[in-house]
């Protein structure tokens, strides 16, 4: 690969590729505003200045240029850190801040606001403005986020998004000059549903998330990389949490995923992982009618007991499992119904979805079948249930014997009355459900913030989750739940870690071979074959003329 | 709805461009022409459904160029140009005359609808200043009693 | 005794010339247009080479070579775009040419968009030109009429529209690319090049925007040569030029002249010299942009070479005269007022920069100047030129800086006068 020299640091760049994007991939820092690498090249903050002391042929180019804007070349060499550069750094921070309302004792950006950062690195840390500082009132311009325009630097990354990323080109400048600023037309609130990611570019306190403003200062934020489960487009996220309590989920960069985006649903799942109503914080168990806590020890030599008393063929035993769980619980449940009862009786809701597509990437980031790792569940040879057919027949044929993870076929009331009639009925969830009203056993599950998993998206893209916060204290992740009623039910299920769930999976499955779950990357890694969901009708959209 | 004539132009006009958003200048002229000289937010709707733009993108090209109006002017739009070469002869001075002789401020209507002023920044017509365009019409060399006349005789015609 | 030099002046000063389309024919008309269609595109773009005519816009980029960057084999259209968005203040020659002889204009643009191989050329006229635009759909109308315009422009199988667009005052869609982002709908926000509009301009195919007057002179360097245009200047400064003369100064107006003449000649010969006899205290040279010149600096030709080695430019020709009585720092204020009003506001130092100067300005004239405030201007200034996406934050900058270099006492007379409110 060619390279240039960003102060004498040699660069490696792509034929094309910009001096700005080359030098952030190589790790080196050129300060900047309005450049974001999901949108188009305006060169109008004008921060990124730097010197081209040679243009590769020997010769230099006596202006500073925008490096975010300018052709990287063999051999070429720039200079950030003379006074020609220094000084045209401070003079932009001078000029942006002259508007500025300095308000970050009370700005949620405060602490994340590369205002503030250039500011302390490259300002001059006084104001020669003496005059009184432009004002706007409020305006309320959607849903999701607040909109302060005076904090505003006018980088236009928000009127880029909506018209290059979302194509709705509801949010755009208005006026001019000194004047300029974002808004929305007239009363009209915005309705796309990817607005977090404008609070998310906006590399100032002008747009801030609504659920967010005022909760807590970003410093004392603790972010652990994740992935959003609201559907299985499976992106990449970072949970933000402090004393164990999540204040919000990022996005997270993955180029073969999501890029830079999510939607604002998703960001709103954080919630749940807070939540404490209706939390299994411990074992209990059906006595007298009421659940009850009761230990684990209790819990699992009651099922053993039940399970031993009624002698259950292969066919009188089901599990069911919904798409939250993981591709350790979903092959351990496998594992157990098989070495326990011989049975491959797992269902799992597999409901059929559009997914839309067009010429903009992130009309096909939602995906509407709100099914996460339905195609871990599939390459696990698990039975997906396209039309409810598989669930109607387990109806009409009660097993005695039925394991549950999660909340299955929550929408099957019918069905659900039916199959709860089963002699025992086991049910490993961190939340309980409508199916917890007829179970004998409800052992404590982990949400995806509280432990280590992985889950296949509807790319076929394994990704991992860490632990973020710390889960209730008698919970145990369900892989290890499932373990363990394996053990009650004398068999060894022969793991005792994650690690060791997944390196048995990899064994076993042959889509899997090879990999193992400390080296997973950390943007996934796909799994061979192709995507061929039965359950997934592309719907084509009309590109917007918007631009 | 536009009037048919305006209609008939917007068609034209819509017919000379490659896609519909080029037409977007033009046409909000000839809807601010239908519109008494100002564009509402019916009428935005309309130009961005016509252009298929969004309402916002037509109110940020609105904002943008000061000869689109979302307030609404007099009949006689009396455009006193002050840039420099018309501020070097007099056109300071001609836009305070015609600020007392009608008794608005630059920017404001008279209260019976019939004259609105507005400072322009240079007109183009350098070399004839000072200068003056009453709605599309330039006068030039305009003394304080050539506008005392101007504006009489628009007051009769009103 | 300077005259002025008539070449797109020729049919204009003749007072018994008719502007219609019959009127130009019979002064000859269309010879030009005629002899470019029997020719091969890139024969002309060779003549208009030869004959070193540079845009009469404000940068003086010659405009043959303009045209040879054109993108070729693209599969998408061609487009000559021309640049009448003529707003740069103390301009006002491209107003004459379309109001007074549309159709030697339009020749010249028909010749234009066969030899860079357009079939729809767009004149993008700035909205308060009402008469201009009137005159030129007139004259356009005229030709389709006459069955020049059309799918068959003289029987030579060339397909040519042409179409007169409104801006709507927006001083910078006078730039390029900001004038092709407002010709396709949008706000006027210059781009960021390259690339620059011959690879991807209208609708992001390959464009060339040029000035009214530059595609003027092409049925005279077309029928008289490239040769005989080149003689009308000084080496490198081929043609006449079309200088607005304005200010204070007896006889203000458009001249055409060779661009051997002198600043002086234009003033004192053409201008009648200064009205009511009064000395001269500075010329603004080339539209209000142009660094300013005092008195004393006026022996030089007024042509792209000669103004650049005092400092200044000729810009769009336009010159503002200004006699002992003027106050420079009101001046200056109406000028930075100006840049201030028209910045599009995209670029950090244009955008805050330019109000903030004038912030500063106006201070001056509250009585409220001061040394610290003078080098705070000049620093604003100074920070403004040479940092932005387009040449607006140079601009205003020009005139500050020079300003204040040329004129310091004038400044300094305000805050150290004893009068609160001087001069």
């Amino acid at each position: 690969m060619p390279v240039f020299y960003l102060d004498d640091q040699p660069i490696e760049f792509q034929p094309g590729e910009k001096v700005l994007p080359a030098a952030l991939r190589a790790g080196a820092d050129i300060p900047h505003y309005c450049y974001h690498p999901g949108l188009s090249v305006v060169a109008t903050c004008r921060m990124c200045l730097v010197d081209v002391v040679d243009m590769g042929n020997g010769r230099p180019i006596p202006k500073l240029q925008t490096s975010c804007s300018m052709d990287a070349a063999p051999n070429m060499k720039i200079v950030t850190s003379n006074d020609k550069v220094s000084e045209a750094r401070k003079l932009v921070m001078e000029f942006l801040l002259i508007n500025h309302p300095l308000d970050c004792p009370v700005c949620d950006q405060s602490g994340e606001c590369i205002l503030q950062d250039y500011s302390y690195d490259h300002g001059t840390g006084k104001s020669e403005m003496e005059y009184n500082k432009r004002v706007y009132g409020i305006r309320d311009v959607g849903t999701f986020i607040q909109l302060e325009r005076n904090r505003c630097i006018h980088c236009t990354r928000c009127d880029r998004f909506t018209r290059e990323v979302t194509g709705t080109a509801e949010f755009g400048m208005f006026n001019r000059a000194h004047e300029l600023t974002v808004d929305t037309f007239a009363d009209r609130p915005m309705v796309n549903k990817f607005q977090g990611n404008m609070a998310d570019i906006c590399p100032v306190g002008a747009l801030t998330e609504k659920e967010f403003r005022f909760k807590r200062r970003v410093w004392r934020l603790k972010k652990t990389p994740s992935l959003c489960l609201g559907c299985s487009t499976g992106c990449n996220t970072s949970i933000e949490y402090d004393k164990n309590e999540v204040f919000r989920m990022k996005p997270r960069e993955n180029q073969e995923v999501n890029r830079w985006w999510m939607c604002d649903e998703g960001r709103l799942t954080y919630r749940q992982m807070n939540q404490r109503e209706g939390r299994v914080m411990k074992p209990m168990g059906r006595i007298k009618g009421e659940l009850q806590a009761i230990s684990w020890n209790q819990a699992f030599e009651a099922i053993a007991e039940r399970v031993k008393e009624m002698k259950p063929q292969a066919s009188e035993v089901l599990a069911l499992t919904d798409t939250r769980a993981s591709n350790e619980e979903l092959f351990m449940l496998k594992k157990l119904m098989r070495d326990a009862f011989q049975s491959s009786e797992v269902l799992f809701p597999m409901p059929s979805w559009e997914q839309p597509e067009s010429d903009f990437f992130i009309d096909s980031i939602i995906t509407t079948d709100r099914t996460p790792n339905r195609a871990g569940a599939r390459e696990l040879g698990l039975k997906g249930d396209t039309d409810g057919s598989l669930l109607k027949q387990a109806a009409e044929q009660p097993a005695k014997v039925v394991i549950l993870l999660g909340n299955p076929f929550e929408q099957e009331a019918a069905a659900r009355e039916k199959i709860g009639d089963a002699q025992l009925l086991i049910q490993v969830t961190p939340f309980l459900n409508e199916w917890s009203e007829l179970v004998d056993v409800v052992l404590p599950g982990q949400l995806h913030s509280e432990k280590v998993a992985t889950y296949t998206n509807k790319d076929r893209r394994v990704q991992r989750t860490e632990a973020a916060v710390v889960p209730p204290r008698q919970s145990h992740p369900e892989w290890e739940v499932l373990a363990g009623l394996m053990r009650a039910l004398g068999q060894e299920p022969q793991v005792d870690s994650v690690e060791g769930v997944f390196a048995a999976l990899a064994q076993e499955v042959r889509s899997f071979a090879g990999m193992q779950l400390s080296t997973l990357p950390a943007t996934g890694q796909v799994l061979p074959g192709t995507v061929d969901d039965p359950g997934r009708a592309v719907k084509r959209l009309e590109k917007s003329s918007i631009a | 709805m536009f009037s048919p004539d305006i209609q008939k132009q917007i068609d034209h006009v819509l017919s000379r461009y490659p896609i519909r958003r080029n037409a977007l200048l033009p046409i909000l002229h000839l809807a601010q022409k239908d519109n008494e000289g100002y564009l509402t937010q019916e009428v935005i709707n309309e130009v961005a459904a016509l252009c298929e733009v969004t309402p916002t993108h037509v109110e940020g090209v609105i904002t943008f160029y000061t000869m689109f109006k979302l307030k609404k002017p007099g009949k006689y739009h009396v455009q006193v140009c002050t840039c420099v070469p018309c501020c070097l002869v007099g056109g300071t001075e001609l836009l305070e005359h015609t600020e007392e002789r009608l008794g608005i401020h630059a920017g404001y209507t008279t209260d019976d609808g019939v004259f609105s002023i507005e400072e322009m920044e240079c007109i183009g017509a350098c070399s004839y200043a000072p200068a003056v365009i009453v709605n599309e019409d330039y006068h030039e060399q305009v003394t304080p009693e050539k506008m005392d006349q101007l504006i009489e005789q628009l007051r009769t015609q009103a | 005794m300077l005259e002025e030099t008539l070449v797109l002046f020729r049919n204009i000063r003749n007072p018994n010339y008719d502007k219609s389309l019959k009127g130009y024919l019979a002064s000859g008309g269309h010879k030009a247009l005629k002899q470019a269609l029997g020719m091969k595109p890139d024969e002309i773009v060779q003549v208009v080479k030869d004959s070193g005519l540079r845009g009469r816009g404000g940068a003086g980029f010659p405009t043959g070579m303009k045209w040879s960057f054109m993108a070729k084999g693209t599969g998408k259209p061609s487009y000559l775009v021309c640049n009448a968005d003529e707003s740069e203040p103390g301009t006002c020659k491209d107003r004459e040419l379309m109001l007074k002889d549309p159709q030697q204009f339009l020749e010249g643009m028909m010749i234009g968009c066969f030899a860079i191989g357009c079939n729809h050329g767009y004149i993008y006229v700035r909205g308060e030109y009402w008469p201009s635009i009137k005159s030129l759909n007139a004259a356009i109308d005229e030709l389709y009429e006459a069955g020049i315009l059309g799918d068959n422009v003289y029987g030579s199988g060339f397909k040519l529209d042409l179409t007169v667009h409104t801006g709507a005052g927006a001083y910078i869609c006078g730039e390029e690319s900001a004038l092709l982002d407002s010709l396709e709908g949008k706000r006027g926000h210059p781009r960021v090049k390259p690339p620059f509009p011959a690879v991807s301009g209208f609708n992001g195919c390959p464009t060339t925007v040029n000035n009214v007057e530059t595609l003027a002179c092409l049925p005279y360097i077309l029928t008289e040569g490239p040769e005989a245009f080149k003689a009308h200047g000084p080496e490198n400064n081929a043609g006449t030029h079309l200088v607005s003369l304005s200010g204070h100064v007896n006889r203000p107006g458009v001249y055409e002249i060779s661009m051997h003449a002198s600043i002086r000649e234009i003033i004192y010969d053409l201008g009648g010299g200064i009205r009511g006899g009064k000395a001269l205290k500075g010329v603004i040279p080339g539209g209000s942009s142009s660094p300013v010149i005092r008195a004393d600096e006026i022996d030089v030709n007024y042509s792209f070479d000669g103004l650049s080695k005092i400092g200044s430019m000729m810009g769009s020709s336009a010159m503002m005269v200004f006699d002992e009585d003027t106050d420079v720092v009101q001046l200056l204020h109406r000028i930075t007022r100006f840049y201030n009003h028209e910045s599009c506001g995209q670029c950090t130092p244009c955008r805050e920069g330019t109000h903030w100067a004038r912030q500063i300005l106006r201070d001056f004239l509250s009585g409220n100047g001061s040394d610290r405030k003078l080098k705070r201007l000049h620093r604003v200034g100074q920070n403004m030129s040479g940092t932005t996406v387009c040449a607006l934050g140079d601009a205003a900058a020009f005139p500050i800086m020079s300003f204040v270099s040329k004129f310091p006492e004038e400044f300094k007379n305000y805050f150290e006068s004893t009068s609160p409110i001087a001069a």
